[in-house]
């Protein structure tokens, strides 16, 4: 029981002394509201509600299968493949000026391509990819996608790395996370290595959108959607498969997003998934209710929302990102904490590259196991919470600094380590992506 | 001309992968040598396999300014990996003149002349001669590695596509200009470097004639004697005086087509099926967020030092007539010498004298240009002849 060598107990007992009028506050509001005593409740043993199978991760496998060749629905019909792919490209005429690089804001601009490609069990299955020149989508009015949000995306980057190859970090895990979303929503699969071709042959066409600088992007978002004209809520038998980029500078409007650390809002009435849902797939739908949360947060001048659940207020997920505590366990051991993958978590990528990373460094303990509130209160109080920070393909790493929980605001000294975690992640992974490091998760495209 | 050359720092990361970390060095060959490990080495014969990767993009600039799009020029050349990726860059200037690597700009045009009509002086990278540009003319860079660096190959491209979108005949000359009815639609130069090389040749469109040729006019008074590269005028016309259709964003289109169809290694048609594979038109925003390190360029392209500074030796002088009082007429030359843009002095020569008479001036030290050259006539020509005579004479 060390931390770097020295024995534990000078470290308590100081610790003790110092927050001992801390814990003598606390006692004095535990016993004014019930919810709140019930809240504070640490529990011994780490119980959760089994609803899935509940898979330990080990190092290198994912949450859903990537190396093993997928299995189709036995009725799917045909693939599409990268060599039937057809190009048209954009003539000058049609391609859009490109702005001020300051002007890159996430999501607001595209780029002069896009890819498509038609399911039609009627016809046979999968029909011939193609890449065009952005344009709208026609659909019927009764599109199966328009009324009952039968749709699904991913969200990953391509980075021009230092020395100008264009890299796609671990394609094949959104492969495999969006043929899992598709079963569940009842849309076509399709072979995640095709797929991952004619993104790379479309990044390639559009890579002129990325400026040339260390810290730009093109984030690749592709998109399944259901698209047969018929009512009833049953499986789609059309259903459109495209892709669409947008180059990206920084994340938050303005600066890198890391200088300063983010503010939560952790309101438990809210709740982003429940066991049985699709809380660990990325379907639209799980994303609509949240606007309204993220409306509220913002107007009480936060930045983002810690999703919590069940009435122990578990840590959940932070905006659209996974959440990271590092804290100081009851052993006095630095230990990285993220919740497991039971069924309410996004599976996310850079979740599980931190998790990797974490573990092959060996610097810190590293567990997926339940948080809550109040463990992460009573922490804070103690001064052994020493980063919360969010993961995810959007900023990569965001450190968190504030969260108002309960009418209280609790500090998280995570930007004042100088020796932080989340900046060894962040940069790591960041060299990693734009080819710095030589490293099998950056996959060129050419 | 100024790059940071990148640091190479290598140390024991987080996974004990070996870290190599670099400033973003602007110089091609420096990244190409640090990540070949990953990438095959270039052979230097290219086999028609090789040519099959080879992927071929249609830069087109959004900008007018000639000093960015020398610039952009320039940061392409240098930062480019061109192994298997060939790029024509089209782009259109505001009215400017454009000389050579090693001219005299005042050998070519009136330089003071310009500045007051607004016209912008360029000096490019490439050596070869004068040009004028306007909004009618429309210029084409094609970039290669240097072992693939073909004149003839870029020239027949757009002679091709021409005739294909146009039906109009153009030759190739022995001078490497395009000729439309035995007149210059076109004037080419290039730059060989390491790894990379650029061709890059004008096309007339529909240039105002009359602008051209008052822009590229000086007083032919004014003798000029210096080692520069003269350019060699020859009589133009416009693509649109045979064909009115003919408009700039329409040639682009059609020049570029004409590159995207055609395989990298042969003169012919690869028809739509090749088009597919390429990667196709891209506008590009030469700015520096876009590509770091263009203003740094763009400012050397707009300096003093570069236009005026790099001007070679030369020699500059006039006849200048001498009226005495007794109606006995004589001359005398007056020559002054320029190195570096700058007036480094000034001399006398009376007909039929061999003496040389050195001439004190405020002016020795400045920058020279046609009104300053002017301003020295014009004081020496007050001087009557008489005075001029005695100093000579009589001695200083």
């Amino acid at each position: 029981m060390s931390i770097h060598g020295k024995t534990m107990l000078p470290y308590i007992v100081r610790k003790v002394f110092e927050i001992q009028h801390k814990l003598y506050q606390q006692q004095i509001r535990a016993c004014s509201t019930g919810r709140l005593q019930e809240a504070l409740k640490i529990e011994e043993e780490q119980e959760f509600p089994k609803i899935n199978e509940i898979k330990q991760p080990e190092e290198s496998s994912f949450y859903y299968p990537v190396d093993k060749k997928f299995k189709h629905d036995p009725d799917i019909g045909e693939q599409f493949s990268y060599s039937q792919l057809r190009v048209r490209l954009a003539g000058p005429h049609q391609l859009q000026p490109k702005p001020e690089a300051d002007d890159l804001q996430f999501g607001k601009l595209f780029t002069d391509h896009m890819f498509k490609v038609a399911y039609h069990k009627r016809l046979g299955g999968w029909q011939v990819p193609e890449i065009m020149p952005l344009e709208n989508l026609v659909l019927h009015p009764a599109a199966k996608v328009l009324h009952y949000a039968v749709e699904l995306f991913e969200g990953m980057k391509a980075f021009r790395g230092v020395d100008g190859r264009i890299r796609l970090f671990r394609p094949e895990m959104n492969m495999a996370r969006m043929n899992a979303s598709a079963q569940r929503s009842g849309l076509p699969t399709f072979e995640p290595e095709e797929f991952v071709k004619c993104i790379s042959r479309l990044v390639s066409i559009d890579q002129e959108w990325v400026p040339h600088t260390e810290s730009a992007s093109l984030y690749i978002r592709p998109t399944l959607i259901g698209i047969e004209p018929t009512l009833g809520v049953a499986s789609s038998e059309s259903a459109l498969l495209y892709t669409i980029l947008s180059p990206v500078g920084g994340y938050f409007a303005g600066n890198s997003g890391t200088s300063t650390g983010v503010s939560l809002l952790a309101d438990p009435q809210y709740t982003r998934s429940w066991p049985g849902g699709v809380g660990d797939r990325k379907m639209g739908s799980n994303y609509a209710p949240t606007i309204h949360v993220q409306k509220e947060a913002s107007k009480q001048g936060f930045q983002q929302v810690l999703w919590l659940y069940g009435d122990d207020h578990q840590l959940t997920e932070v905006g659209t990102m996974n959440i990271f505590v590092l804290l100081i366990n009851d052993r006095g051991e630095r230990e990285l904490v993220t919740p497991p993958l039971n069924g309410l978590i996004l599976p996310g990528i850079v979740r599980h590259s931190i998790l990797n990373l974490a573990r092959e460094w060996n610097q810190v303990k590293v567990t997926e196991r339940k948080i809550t509130m109040a463990e992460v209160k009573k922490l804070v109080y103690e001064n052994r919470v020493l980063e919360m920070f969010g993961a995810g393909t959007a900023c990569v790493v965001s450190p968190i600094e504030r969260i108002f929980y309960m009418n209280e605001n609790l500090l998280i000294p995570t930007m004042e380590n100088s020796d932080a975690v989340w900046r060894t992640m962040r940069n790591t992974l960041l060299d990693i992506q734009y080819g710095r490091v030589k490293h099998p998760w950056a996959i060129e495209i050419d | 001309m100024i790059m940071n050359i990148g640091a190479v720092r290598q140390s024991r990361g987080l996974l004990g992968y070996i870290f190599t970390t670099s400033m973003r060095s602007t110089n091609a060959m420096q990244s190409n040598k640090k990540f070949s490990t990953t990438t095959s080495t270039s052979t230097t014969s290219s086999t028609s396999k090789d040519n099959e990767l080879i992927k071929k993009s249609v830069f087109i600039s959004q900008s007018y300014d000639i000093f960015t799009n020398l610039a952009i020029e320039d940061w392409i050349y240098r930062n480019y990996d061109l192994k298997n990726h060939h790029i024509l860059m089209l782009w259109v200037n505001n009215p400017c003149v454009v000389i050579g690597r090693h001219q005299n700009p005042f050998s070519e045009a009136n330089v003071f002349g310009l500045k007051s009509a607004g016209i912008e002086l360029a000096r490019r990278n490439s050596g070869g001669g004068t040009v004028y540009h306007d909004r009618n003319n429309l210029n084409c860079t094609f970039f290669t590695p240097r072992d693939r660096y073909d004149r003839k190959y870029n020239l027949n491209l757009i002679s091709r596509a021409i005739y294909r979108e146009y039906g109009i005949d153009t030759e190739i000359s022995e001078r490497d200009d395009i000729l439309l009815h035995g007149k210059k639609v076109s004037g080419t130069a290039a730059k060989l470097g390491h790894p990379n090389a650029y061709h890059h040749c004008t096309l007339l469109v529909d240039c105002n004639k009359n602008n051209l040729k008052s822009a590229l006019t000086r007083n032919e008074k004014e003798e000029i004697i210096s080692k520069a590269t003269a350019s060699v005028r020859s009589p133009i016309k416009n693509l649109a005086d045979v064909n009115k259709n003919v408009n700039v964003q329409q040639l682009l289109t059609a020049i570029g087509y004409e590159f995207l169809r055609t395989p990298a290694d042969k003169l012919c048609d690869g028809g739509r099926e090749l088009v597919m594979q390429q990667r196709g038109f891209q506008l590009i925003n030469p700015t520096e967020k876009w590509f770091p390190g263009l203003n740094e360029l763009r400012e050397n392209l707009n300096s003093w030092e570069w236009k005026y500074g790099k001007t070679p030796k030369f020699t500059v002088s006039t006849t200048i007539e001498l009226k005495t009082n007794d109606e006995c007429h004589n001359s005398m030359k007056v020559c002054v010498d320029v190195e570096k843009g700058i007036i480094q002095k000034i001399d006398l020569i009376l007909k039929g004298s061999s003496e040389v008479m050195p001439i004190v001036s405020s002016l020795i030290g400045q920058p020279y240009d046609e009104n300053n050259f002017e301003k020295i006539v014009n004081a020496l020509k007050s001087v009557s002849t008489e005075n001029v005579k005695s100093v000579y004479e009589n001695g200083l």
